[in-house]
Protein backbone atom coordinates (compact mmCIF):
# COMPACT_ATOMS: atom_id res chain seq x y z
CA UNK A 1 0.00 0.00 0.00
CA UNK A 2 1.29 3.43 -0.85
CA UNK A 3 2.06 5.90 1.92
CA UNK A 4 -0.98 7.90 0.91
CA UNK A 5 -3.39 5.00 1.30
CA UNK A 6 -1.64 3.96 4.51
CA UNK A 7 -2.33 7.40 5.96
CA UNK A 8 -5.91 7.23 4.75
CA UNK A 9 -6.42 3.89 6.40
CA UNK A 10 -4.90 5.16 9.65
CA UNK A 11 -7.13 8.26 9.67
CA UNK A 12 -10.15 6.14 8.86
CA UNK A 13 -9.34 3.88 11.78
CA UNK A 14 -9.15 6.82 14.14
CA UNK A 15 -12.37 8.25 12.75
CA UNK A 16 -14.21 5.02 13.49
CA UNK A 17 -12.60 4.50 16.87
CA UNK A 18 -13.52 7.92 18.16
CA UNK A 19 -17.01 7.72 16.75
CA UNK A 20 -16.34 10.83 14.70
CA UNK A 21 -17.10 9.05 11.45
CA UNK A 22 -20.69 8.44 12.54
CA UNK A 23 -21.06 12.03 13.67
CA UNK A 24 -19.71 13.42 10.40
CA UNK A 25 -22.00 11.11 8.47
CA UNK A 26 -24.97 12.32 10.48
CA UNK A 27 -24.01 15.93 9.87
CA UNK A 28 -23.69 15.35 6.16
CA UNK A 29 -26.96 13.45 6.08
CA UNK A 30 -28.80 16.27 7.85
CA UNK A 31 -27.39 18.90 5.49
CA UNK A 32 -28.25 16.87 2.41
CA UNK A 33 -31.82 16.49 3.57
CA UNK A 34 -32.07 20.17 4.43
CA UNK A 35 -31.00 21.37 1.03
CA UNK A 36 -33.33 19.03 -0.80
CA UNK A 37 -30.66 16.80 -2.30
CA UNK A 38 -32.16 13.67 -0.80
CA UNK A 39 -35.62 14.38 -2.18
CA UNK A 40 -34.26 15.06 -5.61
CA UNK A 41 -32.29 11.84 -5.66
CA UNK A 42 -35.25 9.90 -4.31
CA UNK A 43 -37.39 11.18 -7.17
CA UNK A 44 -34.68 10.12 -9.61
CA UNK A 45 -34.59 6.65 -8.07
CA UNK A 46 -38.33 6.34 -8.52
CA UNK A 47 -37.94 7.28 -12.18
CA UNK A 48 -35.30 4.60 -12.68
CA UNK A 49 -37.48 2.02 -10.96
CA UNK A 50 -40.45 2.95 -13.12
CA UNK A 51 -38.27 2.72 -16.19
CA UNK A 52 -36.74 -0.64 -15.42
CA UNK A 53 -39.82 -2.18 -13.84
CA UNK A 54 -40.18 -2.95 -10.15
CA UNK A 55 -39.72 -6.67 -10.63
CA UNK A 56 -36.46 -6.45 -12.50
CA UNK A 57 -34.53 -3.56 -11.04
CA UNK A 58 -31.66 -4.33 -8.66
CA UNK A 59 -29.84 -2.17 -6.17
CA UNK A 60 -26.84 -2.21 -8.48
CA UNK A 61 -28.92 -0.70 -11.27
CA UNK A 62 -29.95 2.12 -9.00
CA UNK A 63 -26.43 2.70 -7.78
CA UNK A 64 -25.08 2.86 -11.33
CA UNK A 65 -27.82 5.17 -12.56
CA UNK A 66 -28.09 7.48 -9.64
CA UNK A 67 -24.46 7.90 -8.47
CA UNK A 68 -23.37 10.26 -11.27
CA UNK A 69 -26.33 12.51 -10.63
CA UNK A 70 -25.77 12.45 -6.92
CA UNK A 71 -22.11 13.35 -7.21
CA UNK A 72 -22.15 15.47 -10.30
CA UNK A 73 -23.35 18.92 -11.21
CA UNK A 74 -26.78 19.03 -9.70
CA UNK A 75 -28.42 22.28 -8.60
CA UNK A 76 -28.34 21.32 -4.94
CA UNK A 77 -24.64 21.79 -4.51
CA UNK A 78 -23.69 21.46 -0.91
CA UNK A 79 -20.68 23.73 -1.09
CA UNK A 80 -21.49 25.72 2.03
CA UNK A 81 -22.10 22.58 3.97
CA UNK A 82 -18.97 21.01 2.59
CA UNK A 83 -17.10 23.84 4.26
CA UNK A 84 -18.74 23.04 7.56
CA UNK A 85 -17.96 19.36 7.28
CA UNK A 86 -14.40 20.00 6.11
CA UNK A 87 -13.98 22.34 9.05
CA UNK A 88 -15.04 19.63 11.46
CA UNK A 89 -12.83 17.11 9.73
CA UNK A 90 -9.84 19.46 9.90
CA UNK A 91 -10.51 20.05 13.59
CA UNK A 92 -10.55 16.29 14.04
CA UNK A 93 -7.18 15.97 12.31
CA UNK A 94 -5.86 18.75 14.50
CA UNK A 95 -6.90 16.89 17.61
CA UNK A 96 -5.30 13.74 16.27
CA UNK A 97 -2.09 15.63 15.62
CA UNK A 98 -2.05 17.11 19.11
CA UNK A 99 -2.63 13.75 20.73
CA UNK A 100 0.23 12.38 18.73
CA UNK A 101 2.63 14.98 20.04
CA UNK A 102 1.81 14.28 23.66
CA UNK A 103 4.00 11.63 25.15
CA UNK A 104 3.25 9.12 27.86
CA UNK B 1 -36.10 -6.26 -6.21
CA UNK B 2 -36.12 -9.83 -5.03
CA UNK B 3 -39.23 -9.35 -2.88
CA UNK B 4 -42.70 -10.02 -4.16
CA UNK B 5 -45.15 -7.13 -4.36
CA UNK B 6 -48.86 -7.87 -4.21
CA UNK B 7 -51.49 -5.36 -5.15
CA UNK B 8 -54.80 -6.43 -3.72
CA UNK B 9 -57.95 -4.53 -4.55
CA UNK B 10 -58.65 -0.83 -4.33
CA UNK B 11 -56.72 -0.10 -1.18
CA UNK B 12 -53.48 -1.23 -2.80
CA UNK B 13 -51.58 -2.19 0.31
CA UNK B 14 -48.26 -3.64 -0.78
CA UNK B 15 -47.11 -6.72 1.02
CA UNK B 16 -43.67 -8.18 1.04
CA UNK B 17 -43.19 -11.86 1.55
CA UNK B 18 -41.69 -12.68 4.94
CA UNK B 19 -38.86 -14.71 3.43
CA UNK B 20 -36.55 -12.48 1.43
CA UNK B 21 -35.35 -15.17 -0.91
CA UNK B 22 -35.21 -18.97 -0.75
CA UNK B 23 -31.42 -18.96 -0.37
CA UNK B 24 -31.41 -17.72 3.20
CA UNK B 25 -32.83 -20.96 4.48
CA UNK B 26 -29.46 -22.63 4.58
CA UNK B 27 -28.25 -19.78 6.79
CA UNK B 28 -31.19 -19.88 9.19
CA UNK B 29 -30.03 -22.87 11.18
CA UNK B 30 -28.86 -23.41 14.75
CA UNK B 31 -28.14 -20.20 16.57
CA UNK B 32 -28.25 -17.97 13.48
CA UNK B 33 -30.04 -15.09 15.15
CA UNK B 34 -27.39 -14.63 17.79
CA UNK B 35 -24.62 -14.99 15.22
CA UNK B 36 -26.20 -12.32 13.06
CA UNK B 37 -26.57 -10.01 16.05
CA UNK B 38 -22.90 -10.39 16.86
CA UNK B 39 -21.97 -9.49 13.28
CA UNK B 40 -24.12 -6.36 13.42
CA UNK B 41 -22.76 -5.34 16.80
CA UNK B 42 -19.13 -5.88 15.98
CA UNK B 43 -18.78 -4.84 12.39
CA UNK B 44 -21.73 -2.81 11.22
CA UNK B 45 -23.15 -0.68 14.01
CA UNK B 46 -20.60 -0.61 16.75
CA UNK B 47 -21.93 1.20 19.77
CA UNK B 48 -19.30 0.73 22.44
CA UNK B 49 -15.81 2.18 22.25
CA UNK B 50 -14.32 -1.30 22.36
CA UNK B 51 -16.30 -2.65 19.46
CA UNK B 52 -15.50 0.50 17.50
CA UNK B 53 -11.82 -0.11 18.04
CA UNK B 54 -12.19 -3.69 16.92
CA UNK B 55 -14.16 -2.62 13.88
CA UNK B 56 -11.59 0.00 12.93
CA UNK B 57 -8.77 -2.51 13.07
CA UNK B 58 -10.36 -5.50 11.41
CA UNK B 59 -12.60 -4.07 8.74
CA UNK B 60 -10.33 -4.20 5.78
CA UNK B 61 -10.47 -6.32 2.66
CA UNK B 62 -8.80 -9.68 3.17
CA UNK B 63 -7.69 -9.65 -0.41
CA UNK B 64 -6.43 -6.16 -1.07
CA UNK B 65 -6.32 -4.44 2.31
CA UNK B 66 -8.47 -1.48 1.34
CA UNK B 67 -11.15 -0.16 3.67
CA UNK B 68 -13.16 1.66 1.04
CA UNK B 69 -14.93 0.08 -1.96
CA UNK B 70 -18.09 -1.02 -0.13
CA UNK B 71 -16.72 -3.60 2.24
CA UNK B 72 -18.86 -6.68 2.78
CA UNK B 73 -18.58 -9.52 5.24
CA UNK B 74 -19.38 -13.10 4.39
CA UNK B 75 -22.20 -14.42 6.55
CA UNK B 76 -20.85 -17.96 6.69
CA UNK B 77 -17.25 -17.30 7.66
CA UNK B 78 -14.98 -14.54 8.85
CA UNK B 79 -14.06 -12.96 5.57
CA UNK B 80 -14.16 -9.27 4.64
CA UNK B 81 -13.79 -8.16 1.07
CA UNK B 82 -14.53 -5.30 -1.28
CA UNK B 83 -17.76 -5.28 -3.19
CA UNK B 84 -16.77 -2.74 -5.77
CA UNK B 85 -13.68 -4.70 -6.75
CA UNK B 86 -15.68 -7.95 -6.78
CA UNK B 87 -13.41 -9.56 -4.19
CA UNK B 88 -16.36 -10.74 -2.14
CA UNK B 89 -17.91 -12.20 -5.28
CA UNK B 90 -14.83 -14.34 -5.80
CA UNK B 91 -15.05 -15.60 -2.26
CA UNK B 92 -18.72 -16.41 -2.66
CA UNK B 93 -18.06 -18.37 -5.81
CA UNK B 94 -15.10 -20.30 -4.44
CA UNK B 95 -16.57 -21.19 -1.10
CA UNK B 96 -20.22 -21.37 -2.18
CA UNK B 97 -21.04 -18.89 0.59
CA UNK B 98 -23.89 -17.08 -1.06
CA UNK B 99 -24.74 -14.46 1.57
CA UNK B 100 -22.82 -11.34 2.53
CA UNK B 101 -23.59 -8.27 4.61
CA UNK B 102 -22.79 -4.68 3.70
CA UNK B 103 -20.66 -3.27 6.52
CA UNK B 104 -21.72 0.27 5.80
CA UNK B 105 -25.50 -0.03 5.67
CA UNK B 106 -26.23 -3.52 6.99
CA UNK B 107 -27.97 -4.78 3.88
CA UNK B 108 -27.90 -8.50 3.12
CA UNK B 109 -26.73 -9.47 -0.36
CA UNK B 110 -27.57 -12.80 -1.97
CA UNK B 111 -25.16 -13.88 -4.71
CA UNK B 112 -27.67 -16.27 -6.18
CA UNK B 113 -30.37 -13.64 -6.56
CA UNK B 114 -27.68 -11.08 -7.41
CA UNK B 115 -29.37 -8.41 -5.39
CA UNK B 116 -29.95 -7.23 -1.83
CA UNK B 117 -32.73 -9.14 -0.14
CA UNK B 118 -35.15 -8.12 2.56
CA UNK B 119 -35.80 -10.96 4.94
CA UNK B 120 -38.26 -9.90 7.62
CA UNK B 121 -36.54 -11.65 10.53
CA UNK B 122 -33.13 -10.37 9.53
CA UNK B 123 -34.48 -6.85 9.06
CA UNK B 124 -35.95 -6.99 12.54
CA UNK B 125 -32.60 -7.92 14.04
CA UNK B 126 -30.84 -5.23 12.01
CA UNK B 127 -33.22 -2.54 13.23
CA UNK B 128 -32.87 -3.56 16.86
CA UNK B 129 -29.07 -3.60 16.70
CA UNK B 130 -29.00 -0.24 14.99
CA UNK B 131 -31.20 1.29 17.68
CA UNK B 132 -28.99 -0.21 20.39
CA UNK B 133 -25.86 1.28 18.81
CA UNK B 134 -27.45 4.72 18.45
CA UNK B 135 -28.45 4.66 22.07
CA UNK B 136 -24.94 3.72 23.16
CA UNK B 137 -23.42 6.46 21.07
CA UNK B 138 -25.79 8.96 22.63
CA UNK B 139 -27.53 9.72 19.34
CA UNK B 140 -30.84 8.50 20.73
CA UNK B 141 -33.79 7.84 18.48
CA UNK B 142 -33.42 8.72 14.84
CA UNK B 143 -36.01 9.03 12.15
CA UNK B 144 -36.89 5.81 10.39
CA UNK B 145 -39.59 5.27 7.82
CA UNK B 146 -42.91 3.96 9.01
CA UNK B 147 -43.57 0.28 8.54
CA UNK B 148 -47.08 -0.79 9.50
CA UNK B 149 -47.50 -3.41 12.18
CA UNK B 150 -50.04 -6.22 11.85
CA UNK B 151 -52.60 -4.27 13.84
CA UNK B 152 -52.06 -1.17 11.71
CA UNK B 153 -52.49 -3.19 8.53
CA UNK B 154 -55.80 -4.47 9.89
CA UNK B 155 -56.95 -0.94 10.62
CA UNK B 156 -55.95 0.14 7.15
CA UNK B 157 -58.02 -2.62 5.61
CA UNK B 158 -61.05 -1.84 7.76
CA UNK B 159 -60.83 1.83 6.83
CA UNK B 160 -60.32 1.93 3.08
CA UNK B 161 -60.81 5.68 2.64
CA UNK B 162 -57.46 7.33 1.82
CA UNK B 163 -56.36 10.92 1.72
CA UNK B 164 -53.76 10.94 -1.01
CA UNK B 165 -51.30 13.63 -1.90
CA UNK B 166 -52.05 14.00 -5.58
CA UNK B 167 -50.75 16.70 -7.83
CA UNK B 168 -53.90 18.77 -7.47
CA UNK B 169 -54.75 18.26 -3.83
CA UNK B 170 -54.80 21.21 -1.47
CA UNK B 171 -53.31 19.72 1.67
CA UNK B 172 -51.01 22.25 3.26
CA UNK B 173 -52.87 25.15 1.66
CA UNK B 174 -55.49 27.15 3.42
CA UNK B 175 -56.90 30.63 3.27
CA UNK B 176 -56.82 32.99 6.23
CA UNK B 177 -59.60 35.25 7.40
CA UNK B 178 -58.73 38.90 7.86
CA UNK B 179 -59.62 39.78 11.45
CA UNK B 180 -59.48 43.52 10.92
CA UNK B 181 -56.38 44.90 9.18
CA UNK B 182 -54.54 41.68 9.93
CA UNK B 183 -53.36 41.00 6.40
CA UNK B 184 -49.84 41.90 7.53
CA UNK B 185 -50.00 38.91 9.86
CA UNK B 186 -51.71 36.65 7.36
CA UNK B 187 -49.04 37.05 4.71
CA UNK B 188 -46.31 36.25 7.20
CA UNK B 189 -48.25 33.22 8.43
CA UNK B 190 -48.53 31.99 4.85
CA UNK B 191 -44.80 32.45 4.37
CA UNK B 192 -44.03 30.54 7.56
CA UNK B 193 -46.32 27.63 6.76
CA UNK B 194 -44.62 27.33 3.38
CA UNK B 195 -41.17 26.98 4.92
CA UNK B 196 -40.34 23.28 4.51
CA UNK B 197 -37.90 23.10 7.40
CA UNK B 198 -40.38 24.67 9.77
CA UNK B 199 -43.16 22.45 8.49
CA UNK B 200 -41.04 19.34 9.00
CA UNK B 201 -40.17 20.44 12.52
CA UNK B 202 -43.78 20.87 13.57
CA UNK B 203 -45.28 17.93 11.73
CA UNK B 204 -42.76 15.63 13.37
CA UNK B 205 -43.77 16.86 16.81
CA UNK B 206 -40.36 18.16 17.74
CA UNK B 207 -41.62 20.82 20.10
CA UNK B 208 -41.85 19.75 23.73
CA UNK B 209 -43.53 22.49 25.64
CA UNK B 210 -42.59 23.29 29.18
CA UNK B 211 -44.54 26.47 29.57
CA UNK B 212 -47.14 26.22 32.28
CA UNK B 213 -49.73 28.57 30.90
CA UNK B 214 -51.43 28.30 27.53
CA UNK B 215 -49.45 31.17 26.13
CA UNK B 216 -46.74 29.34 24.22
CA UNK B 217 -46.53 30.72 20.71
CA UNK B 218 -44.64 27.67 19.47
CA UNK B 219 -47.53 25.44 20.52
CA UNK B 220 -49.89 27.74 18.69
CA UNK B 221 -47.64 27.53 15.63
CA UNK B 222 -47.80 23.75 15.86
CA UNK B 223 -51.57 23.94 16.02
CA UNK B 224 -51.52 26.20 12.97
CA UNK B 225 -49.67 23.59 10.94
CA UNK B 226 -52.20 21.00 12.02
CA UNK B 227 -54.94 23.27 10.72
CA UNK B 228 -53.17 23.82 7.43
CA UNK B 229 -52.59 20.13 6.86
CA UNK B 230 -55.97 18.96 8.07
CA UNK B 231 -57.38 18.95 4.55
CA UNK B 232 -60.12 21.42 5.44
CA UNK B 233 -60.89 23.73 2.59
CA UNK B 234 -62.59 26.46 4.58
CA UNK B 235 -60.43 29.43 5.51
CA UNK B 236 -58.79 29.34 8.90
CA UNK B 237 -59.47 31.99 11.52
CA UNK B 238 -56.23 32.66 13.37
CA UNK B 239 -57.74 34.48 16.34
CA UNK B 240 -55.73 32.60 18.96
CA UNK B 241 -52.51 33.34 17.15
CA UNK B 242 -53.41 37.01 16.91
CA UNK B 243 -54.23 37.16 20.59
CA UNK B 244 -50.95 35.49 21.55
CA UNK B 245 -48.98 37.87 19.38
CA UNK B 246 -50.74 40.83 21.02
CA UNK B 247 -49.89 39.42 24.44
CA UNK B 248 -46.21 38.97 23.68
CA UNK B 249 -45.60 41.88 21.36
CA UNK B 250 -47.56 44.78 22.78
CA UNK B 251 -46.47 47.21 20.13
CA UNK B 252 -48.44 45.27 17.56
CA UNK B 253 -51.64 45.07 19.56
CA UNK B 254 -54.72 46.74 18.23
CA UNK B 255 -56.52 46.68 14.92
CA UNK B 256 -54.38 49.16 13.07
CA UNK B 257 -52.39 48.31 10.03
CA UNK B 258 -48.91 47.15 10.84
CA UNK B 259 -45.72 46.48 8.97
CA UNK B 260 -45.44 42.86 7.91
CA UNK B 261 -41.68 42.82 8.34
CA UNK B 262 -42.00 44.14 11.89
CA UNK B 263 -44.50 41.40 12.58
CA UNK B 264 -42.08 38.79 11.26
CA UNK B 265 -39.28 40.06 13.46
CA UNK B 266 -41.53 40.17 16.53
CA UNK B 267 -42.98 36.72 15.84
CA UNK B 268 -39.59 35.12 15.29
CA UNK B 269 -38.31 36.72 18.46
CA UNK B 270 -41.16 35.36 20.56
CA UNK B 271 -40.91 31.94 18.91
CA UNK B 272 -37.17 31.90 19.59
CA UNK B 273 -37.76 32.73 23.24
CA UNK B 274 -40.44 30.10 23.64
CA UNK B 275 -38.29 27.55 21.87
CA UNK B 276 -35.59 27.48 24.50
CA UNK B 277 -37.02 24.38 26.05
CA UNK B 278 -36.44 22.36 22.90
CA UNK B 279 -32.71 22.47 23.33
CA UNK B 280 -32.65 20.37 26.44
CA UNK B 281 -29.57 21.30 28.35
CA UNK B 282 -28.22 23.86 25.91
CA UNK B 283 -28.42 27.35 27.32
CA UNK B 284 -30.33 30.01 25.46
CA UNK B 285 -27.27 31.93 24.40
CA UNK B 286 -28.15 34.69 21.94
CA UNK B 287 -24.86 34.26 20.15
CA UNK B 288 -25.17 30.58 19.58
CA UNK B 289 -28.73 29.40 19.89
CA UNK B 290 -29.68 26.08 18.44
CA UNK B 291 -33.45 26.41 18.35
CA UNK B 292 -35.23 25.72 15.11
CA UNK B 293 -35.96 29.40 14.58
CA UNK B 294 -32.32 30.37 14.73
CA UNK B 295 -31.32 27.38 12.66
CA UNK B 296 -33.61 28.47 9.86
CA UNK B 297 -33.73 32.23 10.10
CA UNK B 298 -30.19 33.35 10.87
CA UNK B 299 -27.45 33.84 8.40
CA UNK B 300 -23.94 35.18 8.43
CA UNK B 301 -22.71 38.11 6.44
CA UNK B 302 -19.10 37.50 5.56
CA UNK B 303 -16.89 40.51 4.92
CA UNK B 304 -13.46 39.94 3.44
CA UNK B 305 -11.01 42.79 3.53
CA UNK B 306 -8.04 42.15 1.29
CA UNK B 307 -4.78 44.02 1.62
CA UNK B 308 -3.54 45.02 -1.81
CA UNK B 309 0.07 44.76 -0.73
CA UNK B 310 0.42 41.45 1.08
CA UNK B 311 -2.88 39.92 -0.13
CA UNK B 312 -3.72 38.92 3.41
CA UNK B 313 -7.44 38.45 3.93
CA UNK B 314 -9.20 39.43 7.11
CA UNK B 315 -12.63 37.87 7.47
CA UNK B 316 -15.47 38.84 9.76
CA UNK B 317 -18.78 37.09 9.92
CA UNK B 318 -21.67 39.08 11.31
CA UNK B 319 -24.89 37.27 12.10
CA UNK B 320 -28.01 38.72 10.58
CA UNK B 321 -31.67 37.93 10.78
CA UNK B 322 -32.77 39.76 7.68
CA UNK B 323 -31.33 41.82 4.88
CA UNK B 324 -33.03 44.41 2.76
CA UNK B 325 -32.64 43.90 -0.94
CA UNK B 326 -33.07 46.61 -3.51
CA UNK B 327 -35.61 46.11 -6.24
CA UNK B 328 -35.17 47.28 -9.82
CA UNK B 329 -36.28 50.78 -10.64
CA UNK B 330 -33.72 52.37 -8.34
CA UNK B 331 -31.62 54.99 -10.03
CA UNK B 332 -28.24 53.35 -9.74
CA UNK B 333 -25.92 52.56 -12.62
CA UNK B 334 -25.18 49.09 -11.29
CA UNK B 335 -28.59 47.65 -11.69
CA UNK B 336 -28.66 45.00 -14.45
CA UNK B 337 -30.74 46.19 -17.35
CA UNK B 338 -32.64 44.13 -19.89
CA UNK B 339 -30.52 42.01 -22.26
CA UNK B 340 -27.80 43.91 -23.97
CA UNK B 341 -27.29 46.27 -21.03
CA UNK B 342 -24.01 46.54 -19.17
CA UNK B 343 -25.47 44.79 -16.19
CA UNK B 344 -25.90 41.52 -18.02
CA UNK B 345 -22.15 41.16 -18.20
CA UNK B 346 -21.81 42.06 -14.52
CA UNK B 347 -23.85 39.07 -13.47
CA UNK B 348 -22.24 36.80 -15.99
CA UNK B 349 -25.54 35.48 -17.28
CA UNK B 350 -28.13 36.66 -19.74
CA UNK B 351 -31.45 37.98 -18.55
CA UNK B 352 -34.80 37.35 -20.10
CA UNK B 353 -36.77 40.49 -20.88
CA UNK B 354 -36.03 42.50 -17.73
CA UNK B 355 -37.27 39.84 -15.30
CA UNK B 356 -35.35 40.05 -12.04
CA UNK B 357 -34.76 37.04 -9.83
CA UNK B 358 -34.03 36.82 -6.13
CA UNK B 359 -30.53 35.75 -7.07
CA UNK B 360 -30.07 39.01 -8.96
CA UNK B 361 -31.10 40.98 -5.88
CA UNK B 362 -28.71 39.02 -3.69
CA UNK B 363 -25.85 39.48 -6.16
CA UNK B 364 -26.58 43.15 -6.30
CA UNK B 365 -26.50 43.26 -2.51
CA UNK B 366 -23.17 41.53 -2.47
CA UNK B 367 -21.54 43.74 -5.05
CA UNK B 368 -22.72 47.07 -3.69
CA UNK B 369 -20.49 47.17 -0.67
CA UNK B 370 -17.50 48.85 -2.22
CA UNK B 371 -17.29 52.56 -1.80
CA UNK B 372 -15.80 54.99 -4.18
CA UNK B 373 -15.92 58.76 -4.01
CA UNK B 374 -16.70 60.91 -7.05
CA UNK B 375 -14.88 64.07 -6.20
CA UNK B 376 -15.73 65.58 -9.55
CA UNK B 377 -19.38 65.95 -8.58
CA UNK B 378 -18.60 68.36 -5.76
CA UNK B 379 -18.14 72.01 -6.68
CA UNK B 380 -15.20 73.97 -5.27
CA UNK B 381 -16.16 76.70 -2.81
CA UNK B 382 -12.98 78.60 -3.64
CA UNK B 383 -12.49 81.54 -5.96
CA UNK B 384 -11.48 79.34 -8.88
CA UNK B 385 -13.98 79.91 -11.72
CA UNK B 386 -13.57 76.56 -13.37
CA UNK B 387 -13.94 73.34 -11.47
CA UNK B 388 -10.64 71.52 -11.14
CA UNK B 389 -10.89 68.05 -12.70
CA UNK B 390 -9.77 65.24 -10.43
CA UNK B 391 -6.34 63.81 -11.15
CA UNK B 392 -6.49 60.63 -13.22
CA UNK B 393 -5.04 58.52 -10.43
CA UNK B 394 -7.93 59.30 -8.14
CA UNK B 395 -10.80 58.74 -10.55
CA UNK B 396 -13.33 57.27 -10.89
CA UNK B 397 -14.33 57.41 -7.27
CA UNK B 398 -18.05 57.24 -6.60
CA UNK B 399 -19.64 57.54 -3.15
CA UNK B 400 -22.70 55.43 -3.06
CA UNK B 401 -24.72 57.43 -0.60
CA UNK B 402 -28.18 56.40 -1.71
CA UNK B 403 -28.61 53.70 0.96
CA UNK B 404 -28.04 56.29 3.64
CA UNK B 405 -30.60 58.79 2.44
CA UNK B 406 -33.77 59.15 4.51
CA UNK B 407 -36.04 57.98 1.68
CA UNK B 408 -34.41 54.56 1.73
CA UNK B 409 -34.29 53.58 5.38
CA UNK B 410 -37.66 52.87 6.92
CA UNK B 411 -37.61 52.83 10.69
CA UNK B 412 -34.06 54.04 11.28
CA UNK B 413 -33.00 57.64 11.60
CA UNK B 414 -31.07 58.91 8.61
CA UNK B 415 -27.32 59.26 8.86
CA UNK B 416 -25.55 62.52 8.38
CA UNK B 417 -22.41 62.38 6.35
CA UNK B 418 -19.73 65.04 6.25
CA UNK B 419 -20.90 67.83 3.97
CA UNK B 420 -19.46 68.03 0.46
CA UNK B 421 -17.62 71.25 1.26
CA UNK B 422 -15.65 69.53 3.98
CA UNK B 423 -14.63 66.92 1.51
CA UNK B 424 -13.51 69.42 -1.06
CA UNK B 425 -11.70 71.61 1.46
CA UNK B 426 -9.12 68.90 1.78
CA UNK B 427 -8.86 68.44 -1.95
CA UNK B 428 -5.33 69.79 -2.37
CA UNK B 429 -3.80 67.45 0.13
CA UNK B 430 -4.01 64.05 -1.49
CA UNK B 431 -2.60 62.16 1.45
CA UNK B 432 -5.06 63.73 3.82
CA UNK B 433 -7.81 63.08 1.30
CA UNK B 434 -6.93 59.41 1.21
CA UNK B 435 -6.91 59.22 5.00
CA UNK B 436 -10.19 61.06 5.13
CA UNK B 437 -11.70 58.75 2.56
CA UNK B 438 -10.61 55.76 4.61
CA UNK B 439 -12.26 57.18 7.67
CA UNK B 440 -15.40 57.88 5.65
CA UNK B 441 -15.24 54.30 4.47
CA UNK B 442 -14.92 53.01 8.02
CA UNK B 443 -17.65 55.31 9.20
CA UNK B 444 -20.00 54.18 6.47
CA UNK B 445 -19.04 50.56 6.97
CA UNK B 446 -19.76 50.63 10.68
CA UNK B 447 -22.93 52.58 10.30
CA UNK B 448 -24.16 50.45 7.45
CA UNK B 449 -23.81 47.45 9.66
CA UNK B 450 -25.55 49.08 12.54
CA UNK B 451 -28.59 49.74 10.36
Amino acid sequence: MSKDSQMRAAINQKLIEMGERERLKELLRAKLVECGWKDQLKAHCKDVIREKGLEHVTVEDLVTEVTPKGRGNNPYRVTGHQCLIMHRYCKFLQILGQNHKRGG
Amino acid sequence: MASRVQLSGPDAVTTMSPAGCPHVNSFKVDNWKQNLRVIYQCFVWSGSAESRKRKAKSCICHMCGAHLNRLHSCLYCVFFACFAKKHIHEHAKNKRHNLAIDLLYGGIYCFMCQDYIYDKDMEQIAKEEQRKAWKMQGIGEKFSTWEPTKRELELLRYNPKRRRITSNCTIGLRGLINLGNTCFMNCIVQALTHTPLLRDFFLSDRHKCEMQSNSCLVCEMSQLFQEFYSGHRSPHIPFRLLHLVWTHARHLAGYEQQDAHEFLIAALDVLHRHCKDDNGKKANNPNHCNCIIDQIFTGGLQSDVTCQVCHGVSTTIDPFWDISLDLPGSSTPFWPLSPGGDGAALNGESHTSGATTLTDCLRRYNTSSFISVDVSSFALPFSSPDPIPPPPSLSPLVLHTRPFLPSHSHSHSPLTLPSPSNLVARWRHCVRLVIYLCSVFCYCYCCYHSL
